[in-house]
């Protein structure tokens, strides 16, 4: 008795990856995070909940935040993907990487590079959002450690960068 | 002075660049893929387990079952920190849905995936139980022979004579509580790597315990515990639930049967809730208390479900007794506290535990008592709070208490005399709590660390304190940096390698601040003492004429005569200077029969006060504002501690309002983060503030729990004090407070 399920297809494909091109052959099903960890070693996107609910699989699609766990890669075929690596430009840390430094926004971080990256999105959206828009848009991401307050005081003081 | 200041957590470049190299993030050449084989029935003797197709599949590189256990020269199939109940895979035996019964070493995911759908197991199936208490009764399903009455342990308070008490009480009030399964659902599942080379075993895992692992480990397989290496990197998040021992013996034996290729195991979320869950509780607490609410005597019985192995639970039954009485003056004082075997996943530490069942327990009673006896919740508190020099119901002397500190600091915050507005001519009515909690830590334990001075005046702390994501190694470094007189910048940390790291019993209970601290803070005096003997001979004076502080060796009557301490190493061609510092605690030795004896050195403290919104029409309840305090002695690092303090609040959130494992017939129905639902940015109040506080002369204490316990109760009582709804079983859903305000609804109108 075989109960061996069929094997996947592979697919050639070209992404934009923190602004590189990167043509990968990756079997069809495959989902965008385990290409970015896998075959790309871009680790900062994290499997959790593996169902969309906890956001630290979060990475940014032409500027919009999506789980990248309910993500086919294939779905992504040509478009621009940015990681958390490539938030930072020549070594220089994103205003939000250091907003959440400086407001001590993280503990365990498993959780941070999609806070982050979905911070990005939320005020590439919203000029100066209030708090209330603030939680509704950073709802998708949990942090079990609990560091919400101190998140919101880092976007907070990212409002100013804004300006 | 390095203590005291909010240094940002050493590593966070790589914590907001995505770089922290988490056990998960682990690649080793070669490394094969784990996957476990479970159970699907809750009791069962095992008949046949055929893995021999499974193993015939191409990239499947190795099946280990029990038999792999079963000769002279294997592993040993059974460990346990305490009690060695457990399996690495079951054997001839299965108890509980999810356990272990085979694992397969393969290739890929996908491969290992297709050799699960080709192992055969036959089985049959024997009567199972799942309610703690119903397992302690004659007749019950037994899951260990070794244990016929499904009790693990039993641990016993006796203080005063308790029914002189009782009859002695204007009042009786006795109640039942009952808080659920719940699982600790760090972001990081939990994950162990292992390879062996040369019949030495190396281990990579994200473990609260790296030396529990390495004993546990070195046992399994009849080694040397030098022949066993744990190396654990920073982890995403731990909360007890990565405590003790997890897959780490699963992984081993995995990289065992493979021999020469790395094998790494990764929890998926569901397996994550096969691996380690809360205890649920049932308390039963009564007290007898006269007319001015003073206490006579408090009786509590506790049954924990253990799960189906004893795990971490044969040490936290005991710390469940001492923290159940509540921290109360009580003349008269008796616990019972059992550990149950049913046949559930583990129940192991969750973040605040053994703690916050029973503090829900004798938090929530408090207020049934204050209600009744028409006493303010908070001044029957303070009436009755233990103080320092007062003698608690172990016997001992209590020092350093600032429980009423804790409640006041947290009601005042929250404006506790101020007057509230209860409604506002809509179905939303508004309420306040408060509530108080004390728990012991792990005592009769030592942590050690050495500390290494380099000739460029760089220092090197190595410590096993595990990096949870609380900010130890940086607590550590600002320690050290103090302790030295150097910079933090000068500092680097070296995590737990049990190679490398010196042993500490565990990164649990609250404990490294106050243990490692102390250890670091031993070796720091040593390393000066080290430098004062290196730098006499060149400042031709005594050692003990030198002071050792801020960069430089100094004579004390003459400051200007000094030398810094690189040139000490420079000039006495020192390479480095190093010295281990230690600390360790002796209490913990506490009677069997009586519980009494000195049961921890320090006893953490903590309170909280909020106010609360309830919907009569829906039953919902919303936490507007929650102020929440906890001693910290001395704060080495401010921000840091408010994490502790509000990360705890939010936590207990979960457990108060959302956090229910519902299991059917002992099969888990919600192993995921959509129906096991984690407090997220829209579930936390508006206005949320925290204090730590200190006191002169202290050092550092445990800061990690404290604010979590009193969060369910003090929502309780808000709860109640909103709509007059007690629930004495968390969580506190809408349905369960709309069925109350139903109930009194219904006993109204037959009034």
């Amino acid at each position: 008795m075989n109960k061996a399920k069929p094997m996947m297809s592979n697919r050639t494909l070209t992404l934009q990856v923190n602004g590189q091109p990167q043509t990968l052959e990756v079997p069809s099903g495959q989902i965008l995070l385990e290409t970015l960890r896998e075959a790309l070693d871009l680790v900062g996107a994290r499997n959790s909940c593996g169902i969309g609910m906890c956001g630290t699989c979060t990475v940014l699609v032409d500027g919009m935040a999506i789980s990248s766990c309910l993500t086919l890669t294939a779905q992504v075929e040509g478009k621009h993907i940015t990681t958390i690596e490539g938030l930072s430009q020549n070594g220089q840390l994103h205003p939000v990487q250091q907003a959440y430094i400086d407001h001590g926004a993280f503990q365990c971080a498993y959780c941070t590079p999609g806070l982050i990256l979905s911070t990005v999105a939320l005020l590439n959206e919203h000029v100066n959002p209030d708090d209330a828009t603030v939680r509704e848009y950073l709802a998708g991401n949990l942090c079990r450690c609990g560091s919400y307050v101190n998140i919101l005081n880092a976007v907070r003081a990212c409002h100013t960068i804004n300006d | 002075m390095a203590i005291g200041k909010s240094v940002p957590m050493l590593d966070s470049v790589a914590r907001v660049t995505g770089t922290v190299p988490y056990a998960s993030n682990l690649k080793l050449p070669d490394m094969l893929v784990g996957k476990v084989f479970r159970s699907s029935v809750p009791h069962a003797r095992t008949i046949k387990l055929d893995v021999s197709a499974a193993e015939q599949l191409p990239g499947v590189v190795a099946i280990v079952t029990a038999a792999d256990f079963a000769g002279d020269d294997t592993p040993n199939l059974h460990f346990g920190s305490t009690i060695q109940d457990q399996p690495v895979v079951a054997g001839d035996r299965i108890r509980f849905i999810g356990e272990p019964v085979a694992l397969i070493a393969a290739e890929s995911v996908v491969i290992a995936d297709q050799a699960m759908d080709l192992i055969e197991l036959e089985y049959e199936e024997i009567p199972a139980i799942f309610d703690a208490e119903e397992a302690l009764l004659p007749g019950a399903p037994v899951l260990h022979e070794a244990f016929p009455d499904n009790l693990l342990g039993h641990s016993k308070l006796r203080r005063g004579d308790i029914e002189a008490g009782f009859a002695a009480a204007d009042e009786i009030f006795e109640e039942v509580f009952s808080s659920p399964v719940a699982q600790q659902a760090s972001l990081e599942t939990q994950v162990a790597a292992a390879r062996w080379k040369d019949g030495k075993l190396t281990v990579w895992t994200g473990s609260q315990s790296p030396y529990t692992v390495r004993r546990v480990l070195s046992a399994i397989f009849d080694l040397d515990v030098e022949d066993v290496r744990v190396i654990v990197p920073p982890l995403g998040g731990g909360f007890g639930g990565k405590g003790n021992i997890r897959t780490q013996p699963m992984a081993a034996a995995l990289a065992w049967k493979v021999g020469d290729r790395p094998v790494k195991l990764v929890m998926t979320r569901a397996e994550e809730f096969l691996t380690v869950t809360k205890h649920a509780a049932k308390i039963i607490v009564k007290s007898g208390v006269k007319l001015d609410g003073t206490f006579t005597a408090r009786k509590v019985t506790i049954y924990w479900n253990a799960g189906a192995y004893a795990s971490s639970s044969a040490h936290l039954v005991p710390a469940g007794m001492l923290r159940a009485l509540g921290p109360y003056r009580i003349p008269a004082g008796h616990v019972d506290s059992y550990g149950i075997y049913t046949n559930l996943p583990i129940a192991a530490a969750y973040r605040g535990a053994m703690s916050s069942q029973g503090v829900f327990a004798h938090e929530s009673h408090m207020d049934t008592i204050a209600h009744r006896l028409g006493i303010d919740p908070l001044e029957l508190r303070i009436k009755n709070l233990l103080r320092t020099d007062d003698i608690f119901a172990t016997g001992e002397r209590l020092h350093d208490i600032h429980f009423v500190e804790c409640l006041e600091a947290a009601a005042d915050g929250l404006g506790w005399h101020e007057p509230l507005q209860r409604e506002n001519g809509t179905v939303k009515k508004r309420g306040r709590g408060v509530a108080v909690m004390m728990k012991n830590t792990i005592a009769n334990s030592s942590s050690e660390c050495r500390i290494k001075l380099d000739a460029e005046g760089r220092v090197t702390l190595y410590t096993s304190t595990v990096e949870t994501g609380q900010g130890g190694h940086t607590a550590m470094a600002q320690i050290a940096a103090e302790a030295l007189g150097v910079p933090i910048e000068a500092l680097t940390v070296i995590g737990p390698d049990t190679a490398e790291t010196p042993p500490d019993a565990q990164t649990a209970s609250s404990r490294s601040t106050h243990m490692m601290g102390n250890a670091v803070l031993n070796g720091a005096a040593s390393l000066r003492q080290h430098l004062a003997e290196a730098a006499a001979p060149i400042l031709e004076w005594s050692p003990e004429d030198l002071s050792v502080a801020d960069g430089y060796v100094f004579v004390t009557t003459q400051p200007q005569e000094r030398i810094p301490y690189a040139e000490v190493l420079g000039r006495k061609n020192i390479a480095a200077l190093t010295a281990t510092g230690k600390y360790w605690t002796n209490e913990g030795k506490l009677d069997p029969e009586t519980g009494q004896g000195i049961s921890t050195p320090d006893w953490h403290q903590g309170a909280g006060a909020c106010e609360v919104e309830v919907d009569t029409q829906t039953g919902k309840v919303t936490v507007l504002r929650y102020h929440s305090a906890s001693f910290a002695g001395r704060v080495v690092n401010p921000t840091l501690a408010g994490l502790q303090n509000d990360g705890n609040v939010i936590f207990g959130l979960g457990a108060s309002l959302l956090e229910e494992v519902a299991i059917d017939g002992g099969q888990i129905t919600n192993p995921n983060l959509s129906d096991y639902m984690l407090p997220s940015f829209l579930d936390i109040p508006v206005e949320l503030k925290n204090v730590s506080l200190e006191a002169e002369g202290s050092t550092f204490q445990g800061i990690g729990e404290m604010t979590l316990p009193p969060v369910a109760p003090a929502i309780a009582n808000a709860i109640y004090d909103a709509v007059g709804a007690r629930i004495r079983d968390l969580p506190l859903t809408a349905e369960k407070v709309l069925r109350v305000i139903h109930e009194q609804g219904e006993a109204d109108d037959e009034q």
